[in-house]
């Protein structure tokens, strides 16, 4: 059993995080693996939606929903977030764009910063798949179309108010048929 | 503007929501409380908020930010895997009942501490160790500290579990923090760092809102050591005076990636909405801890002075004994402590 560490407050994240960290091939090894997201989460800034390997994709999630959510709490004048901001973002107009652009985007969020969606499986290739990583609010068109049916548009008012119509009709039309069997019985 | 309506209906989404709003503003004011490692985070002030009313009316309360350094085993332990809502709610409860009967005070790793435990086999019936804590750990009911002193030139080491039924007494002798959140290094220490005499009074500090930090740089034994100190860049103990090729292998075998890592902090840490909950829920019960225990104490100052008036002589140096001694059916087969004799060799 273990402490908390405490030096640091870090705000939650809203994402699905697994509790061990997935290990990348790398000639650096293990330092080489930061360096790899490095490079994923400075593109995920840049273009806002990158299509990738999947668990690349998922490790990078987690690292850019942090810087976001630091970038967020903390602000631009906390000396600690600008380190990291500087270290994790590779060219440095992108941490400007995070401490401008991205933190008052996402300053009344509830939800994740960033979405991932599953790619295509190409065979042969890569067997676990591609998949698209985007910051939510990005200016592209929508990668899944919107698929809700709410109940208060119009065709779908309509559509209840005639089958209520409908099924009171029918419902006359058996009470008149019955009434008219029994008094002939 | 919907959507922000919609969440104020909750009390607790607001005060989070209020406290984020607040955060930056908060870590403008001036640090008193916090240690060198954490200068940069958390620059707020030591009151306890009362927040204006939500919609509803009702005042949320919220407690003070450095609770959860004074308080650190009530926060949960971090793993996922080992996460339980429901375990770590009862467990608070059961630590917050064990608190009422035996004053558990505030105190960090550096601190000179006394603690006396029920003990079948000694004369007394009671023993009572004095010692600097070296470490402190765990979560919930299993949190523990290490006191260490040096006794008839014999090192020794006791853990002790901070709700363990046996413990009738934790005295905080001198309260102060040292440059490093763990003390190991004393063990290869020399003897006098961690020499303290086992009839010490406590020390009365002069002031009481800020923790001293004590900026002693300790004086290592020449090698052997227990642990390789180079590596572990510790900042209260002297120079160490070794050969370069002790410090490049240090830097070869060093990780200087993982002070990036996001996500490794992330799964090392309770993140601030649930501590402020947890803090919450268990401050408003220390709270009312805290002013009985002062009271009881105002009550027995009087009573003390009124017997001396009458005339029956009261010794002072009868320590009272606050919490009942447990008849040995009744201890939890959890509560015991370790005892680790230490060699001294010069």
């Amino acid at each position: 059993m273990n402490q908390a560490d405490l030096s640091k407050l870090v705000s939650a994240l809203r994402i699905a995080v697994k509790p061990k960290p997935r290990r990348f091939s790398c000639p650096e090894g293990p330092a080489g693996r930061l360096e790899k997201l490095r490079a994923t989460v400075t593109a995920l800034v840049k273009y806002e939606r990158i299509e990738l390997n999947h668990p690349r994709a998922e490790e990078a999630q987690g690292y850019a929903e942090r810087l976001i959510s630091d970038a967020i709490r903390n602000g631009d004048c906390h000396k600690h977030t600008m380190e990291m901001a500087d270290y994790w973002l590779n060219e440095k107009q992108l941490v400007h764009k995070l401490f401008k652009v991205l933190a008052p985007r996402y300053q009344n969020y509830n939800s994740s910063f960033t979405r991932l969606v599953l790619g295509p499986k190409t065979y042969p290739g890569y067997y676990v798949g591609t998949a698209i990583l985007e910051l939510k609010g990005n200016p592209f068109p929508a990668l899944q179309p919107e698929t809700h049916n709410y109940h208060y548009w119009l065709h779908n008012v309509l559509l209840e108010e005639a089958k209520k119509e409908f099924r009171s009709a029918r419902q006359d039309r058996n009470a008149g048929t019955t009434e008219s069997v029994t008094a002939e019985s | 503007m919907l959507r922000r309506a919609v969440l104020q209906t909750f009390r607790q989404g607001l005060a989070q929501s209020f406290f984020k709003r607040n955060a930056v503003s908060l870590s403008e004011t001036t640090v008193t409380h916090q240690p060198i490692e954490t200068s940069n985070e958390a620059d707020e002030k030591s009151v306890s908020k009362q927040k204006p009313g939500d919609e509803s009316g009702n005042t949320v309360v919220v407690a003070p930010p450095e609770f959860r350094f004074m308080y650190p085993e009530f926060l949960p332990d971090p793993a996922m895997e080992r996460r339980n809502r429901l375990k770590e709610k009862l467990e608070r409860i059961d630590m917050l009942q064990r608190r009422s009967v035996v004053e558990i005070p505030e105190f960090y790793t550096g601190s000179v501490m006394a603690v006396t435990v029920a003990d079948a086999n000694s004369p007394n019936k009671f023993a009572r160790f004095v010692g600097i804590c070296i470490q402190r750990g765990g979560s919930g009911l299993r949190a523990w500290f290490i006191l260490r002193n040096v006794v008839d030139k014999q090192g020794v080491e006791i853990l002790y579990e901070m709700y363990c039924p046996l413990i009738q007494k934790i005295e905080v002798l001198r309260l102060e923090r040292r440059l490093d959140e763990s003390l190991l290094y004393l063990r290869d220490a020399l003897p006098e760092y961690s020499t303290f005499p086992l009839d010490m009074e406590p020390e009365r500090r002069l002031n009481n809102s800020v923790v001293p930090i004590n900026p002693l740089k300790v004086k290592l034994r020449p090698r052997p050591w227990l642990e390789r100190w180079e590596r572990q860049n510790l900042q209260g103990v002297e120079d160490l005076n070794l050969p370069q090729r002790f410090y490049d292998k240090a830097e070869k075998v060093a990780k200087p990636w993982e002070k990036y890592d996001l996500m490794l902090q992330y799964r090392k840490t309770i993140p601030a909405e649930e501590q402020e909950k947890i803090f919450a829920d268990v401050h408003s019960q220390l709270q009312q801890q805290e002013f009985k225990r002062k009271i009881r104490r105002q009550h027995s100052a009087l009573n003390d002075s009124h017997m001396v008036r009458v005339g029956r002589d009261a010794n002072p140096n009868q320590t009272r004994i606050s919490g009942s001694i447990v008849p040995s059916c009744m201890l939890s087969s959890a509560g015991d402590m370790t005892f680790r004799l230490e060699t001294y060799h010069y």
